[in-house]
């Protein structure tokens, strides 16, 4: 009853500052922008997919068509996941920082809430506002590439839940430095530091961190923080291969679940011990 | 049954490099506060009143000590169903109505869903704001926003109920109304503990007051106690003291002073009294009254606080 509360006060709090319908409006003009731009052009040797009325690919058959539609489907889903991530975080990384302000923490706390409760609330919260915009893009990409080209693929579906997922792996990490900071530019600057730059070093540590020293301690540190963060575009690059058809390394995804659990906890163990 | 007690509780905020700055914001504070009472934490800026609310409802780790809330050893999470809060400076949702603030805490202080509407029905009766029910917290005023405050803090039902500052910002008449509030509570059963600024208001209300300086618990009491002015009395006459009754009494070591057509004086016991009763008679002096003489409430804790600080 309580954590269902915390969730649904943090959605309203984000339809508040209009980020979900911000989203909502962008993931609506995406599709209907695929919807006129995307159409199939069936001739008796097979169909072609065609963009603004010219086909681009020659004339396929069935099964071609279905990966071509994919490859296309992937394309867009991975740039506009980059964008729900990027303003995802951007719109939610206040609950956290807020819920800690003076005078509203003190109205949580004072409820029969624990500590670790209204972390998991809150970010529940933030986690199904943007689960519930990349579940309507989501669908809306597989409505659209039904209707326009007849390819009906729920692989596409099941991608919608790899990405919620990699998005709640990342929200770790602005659960911690919300709590951290309790501030939100801060939190928003940590987390983009570590998608864009910690992250990508990290992911390519044997071309770049590994060039620095041979020494096995050094090289046993960097493993350990990569291992320890979550691996976002390892489990991007994966989600893209689900909606491919390809066989997936179901390995960053444990990884990263065990190192957003551990971030979590962390999170909550600050928290506990703070005074307000 | 207690409703709160607590025992050698202390606070020391450490803040500056290597945290080595400290702040004694409560000291060995030992209280006990029985069921069924208004109880009143009274003190200057920074005496640690609101510290040992936080500390009580585990906003604030005590440094030291035990503290207790409805029988309950602390910290506890669930007992927190039965107490109620408003913080003096709370900041609820702008952009929620009054009913969806009540009906949102209410879920969060466990209230089940049947029970809430019939509840908040009640209580924006009681603060007396029906009409701004649908309206967005972000347009209420200061008063409106307290009188909200407090249906929340209400919202559960609690036996033992939290208020800083209650009246903060509240007009005159919505602060008569909050204590008919708090005086109906009490006969309800609840208990109240109040940290207030408003000392004539808690002098109506209050069962019990402590008085708080530096964190430190200067002097616990009924009103009637801590108003109490020594044995001081006063004596009207009619007419005039003749010289030969303020000398007699002078040899009698009897502390008088004359104010106008009114005698005080500072007697030990009441057989000094009646000795001086006595003596005005002898001379003949028309008594028409005698009183206890009582300080108000705020002479008593500025004169308390004084001492403290020449202390």
């Amino acid at each position: 009853m309580r954590i269902p509360a915390l969730v649904s006060l943090t959605l309203r709090e984000l339809f508040a500052k209009a980020a979900l319908i911000i989203l909502a409006a962008i993931s609506t003009l995406v599709l209907i922008g695929v919807a006129f731009v995307v159409s199939v052009h069936t001739a008796p040797e097979g169909s072609s997919l065609a963009l603004f009325g010219q086909p681009v690919s020659p004339p396929l058959p069935e099964a071609d068509l279905i990966k071509a539609v994919a490859q296309m489907q992937a394309t867009l889903a991975g740039g506009l996941f980059t964008g729900i991530i990027l303003f995802g975080i951007f719109a939610t990384a206040g609950v956290i920082p807020d819920a800690l302000e003076k005078g509203t923490v003190d109205l949580y706390l004072s409820k029969p809430i624990a500590r670790w409760e209204l972390l998991l609330g809150k970010a529940l919260g933030a986690i199904t506002g943007i689960l519930a915009n990349v579940l309507y893009f989501f669908i809306g990409l597989w409505l659209v590439f039904g209707l326009k080209a007849g390819v009906w693929d729920p692989r596409i579906l099941l991608a919608a839940g790899t990405m919620i997922f990699i998005f709640a792996c990342l929200y770790s990490l602005v659960v911690f430095f919300g709590v951290l900071s309790r501030n939100t530019a801060v939190s928003i600057i940590f987390v983009y530091l570590y998608l864009f730059v910690v992250g990508a070093i990290l992911q390519n540590r044997e071309a770049t961190l590994y060039l620095i020293s041979t020494n096995v301690v050094y090289r046993t540190v960097i493993d350990g923080f990569y291992y320890l963060l979550p691996q976002i575009s390892g489990m991007q690059e994966n989600g893209a291969k689900q909606i491919l058809g390809v066989a997936m390394d179901w390995k960053p995804f444990l990884q990263s679940f065990l190192s957003a659990l551990t971030i979590f906890l962390g999170s909550a163990v600050i928290l506990r011990n703070r005074d307000f | 049954m207690t409703a709160i007690a607590c025992e050698e509780l202390s606070k020391i905020y450490r803040s500056g490099i290597f945290r080595r700055r400290e702040v004694r914001a409560l000291q060995d504070f030992t209280l006990s506060v029985e069921r069924g009472q208004i109880f009143s934490l009274l003190g200057p800026n920074g005496a640690g009143k609101t510290t040992f609310i936080k500390v009580l409802l585990s906003l604030t780790h005590a440094t030291a000590g035990r503290a207790s809330l409805l029988d309950t050893p602390l910290p506890h999470v669930r007992v927190r169903t039965r107490v109620g809060y408003l913080p003096e400076n709370h900041r609820y949702p702008g952009y929620l109505t009054g009913d969806q603030v009540l009906t949102s805490f209410g879920a969060l202080s466990g209230v089940p869903r049947a029970m809430i509407a019939s509840r908040i029905e009640t209580l924006l009766d009681l603060v007396g704001m029906k009409e701004w029910r649908a309206v967005k917290v972000k347009k209420y005023s200061k008063g409106m926003l307290q009188r909200l405050g407090l249906a929340q803090a209400l919202v559960n039902d609690p036996e033992l109920l939290f208020l800083d500052e209650p009246t903060d910002g509240v007009d005159p008449m919505g602060r008569k109304e909050i204590r008919d509030v708090l005086k109906n509570l009490k006969s309800e059963g609840k208990t109240i503990f109040l940290n207030s600024h408003l000392l004539s208001e808690v002098e109506l209300i209050s069962d019990r007051v402590a008085i708080l300086d530096k964190g430190k618990l200067l002097k616990v009491g009924t009103v009637d106690e801590l108003t109490a002015a020594g044995e001081e009395y006063r004596i009207d006459i009619a007419g005039t003291v003749p010289e030969a009754f303020l000398v007699e009494a002078q040899a009698l070591v009897m502390k008088i002073r004359v104010e106008g057509g009114t005698l005080i004086t500072e007697v030990t016991e009441a057989a000094a009294l009646n000795r001086l009763i006595d003596l005005l008679r002898k001379h003949g002096v028309m008594i028409t009254s005698i009183t206890q003489r009582r300080s108000s409430l705020e002479e008593s804790f500025i004169t308390l606080i004084k001492r403290e600080v020449n202390a």
